[in-house]
């Protein structure tokens, strides 16, 4: 894979537009995710996904190969992300908008339609408490957990210190359980292993 | 056990970077404080949320409009290379201009009347400008004082131009709008 990850990476800085098709397939749902976590809408999501791949593209002859290619993407798409989320607040909009449906698990044939109505819930529960966080929160935390990047790689990707993201970490959970269990999260029994997968 | 203390523990239990004395001291410090035993349980929840729920993909073809959005690579490069030669050429031009100029009329431009005459005749001809507008001003005024009636006549036409600009702007500007929103 990362060979061919180094194949299609030096086709595509040559301009080949098949060989970067072939990166957009391989990480487009990381990139996507991460979007829609931050943003909290599917159509804003896939724009900025979109830009996101665009802006690689143009920017291949800067990408260093020593860092990981899904770092940089994701790094990408988070510092666009958060611009993003700061122009909304300067233009003043509202970000309460309702959570369109997700086509992703809308589509999910595999799933019956109680797990899908769960499933959906659920992912309305996460992205509405992941908008209580303020953005460098909310980067950390999605980070973190769906992209499992190590402190170092957030530190890095964020242009802050590893301790920084510890104590945003750490101040993010705290208040996502606050207010999940004011939201109806059952508390989970009393355990010092680690919360299953 | 300081509270701030069993939080750093709580957080490096979810990185799963607790060792086991210091697992020992976060039990026994949740088994005798209630207050940090709720918080932890509420934390754990949220972590197992977090963590069990998936990442979503994009909506099928992708990568086909992103592929569609991206640039053209050669003709990118034609266009930052053309618009280089461009800036290139507006600099240089003028210099070249500049260096031709000093070769034909140095001679000329070191005599030493020359730009003191060139600084009469500007004055002169700002002199002449000025005594022909003042003339022209001063001939308008006294024909309006003896034919007040003109003063009268410019007013209805600069009201008949105005009405006709306002109906320009409903019959056709007005449509072209609507029909565009449409």
């Amino acid at each position: 894979m990362l060979n061919e990850e180094q194949t299609w990476l030096e086709q595509a800085r040559q301009g080949d537009k098949i060989a970067f098709g072939k990166l957009i397939e391989a990480y487009q749902r990381p990139v996507y995710n991460l979007a829609y976590r931050m943003l909290n809408n599917s159509g804003e999501a896939e724009e900025a996904a979109q830009e996101a791949f665009i802006r690689a593209y143009t920017r291949l002859h800067t990408y260093k190969p020593n860092h990981k290619f899904s770092t940089w993407m994701l790094s990408i798409t988070s510092n666009y992300c958060i611009d993003l989320i700061r122009k909304r607040r300067a233009l003043l909009l509202s970000i309460d908008e309702p959570l369109p449906p997700h086509p992703a698990l809308m589509s999910d044939k595999q799933k019956g339609p109680e797990a899908q109505i769960m499933l959906s819930e659920q992912q309305e529960m996460v992205q509405s408490l992941l908008q209580e966080l303020q953005p460098d929160y909310r980067q950390a935390v999605v980070l973190r957990y769906w992209h499992e990047l190590s402190y170092e790689e957030i530190a890095d990707m964020m242009d802050t210190t590893v301790s920084a993201i510890k104590s945003r970490l750490f101040r993010a959970r705290r208040q996502l359980a606050e207010i999940g269990v004011a939201n109806g999260v059952s508390p989970v029994p009393m355990t010092l292993e680690r919360a299953a997968v | 056990m300081e509270h701030e203390h069993a939080y750093t523990l709580m957080m490096d239990t979810l990185d799963g970077e607790l060792v086991a004395e210091q697992q020992r001291a976060l039990e026994v410090h949740l088994r005798a404080c209630p207050s940090c035993a709720r918080e932890w349980q509420a934390i754990l929840a949220i972590d197992r949320l977090f963590r069990q729920t998936p990442a979503l993909a994009p909506a099928a073809g992708f990568t086909q409009r992103t592929l569609a959005r991206l640039p053209n690579h050669k003709y990118r490069v034609w266009t930052i290379s053309s618009l280089y030669v461009a800036l290139l050429l507006v600099g240089a031009l003028p210099m070249l201009v500049g260096f031709w100029a000093y070769n034909q009329f140095g001679p000329v431009l070191s005599e030493p009347g020359l730009w003191l005459n060139l600084w009469q005749t500007a004055g002169e001809a700002i002199q002449v400008a000025v005594t022909v507008v003042s003339a022209l001003l001063i001939g308008a005024g006294e024909f309006i004082v003896q034919e007040p009636s003109v003063l009268g006549w410019l007013l209805v036409l600069a009201g008949i131009v105005s009405l006709w600009g306002g109906m320009f702007r409903q019959l056709i500007v007005q449509p072209r709008q609507m029909s565009g929103s449409a």
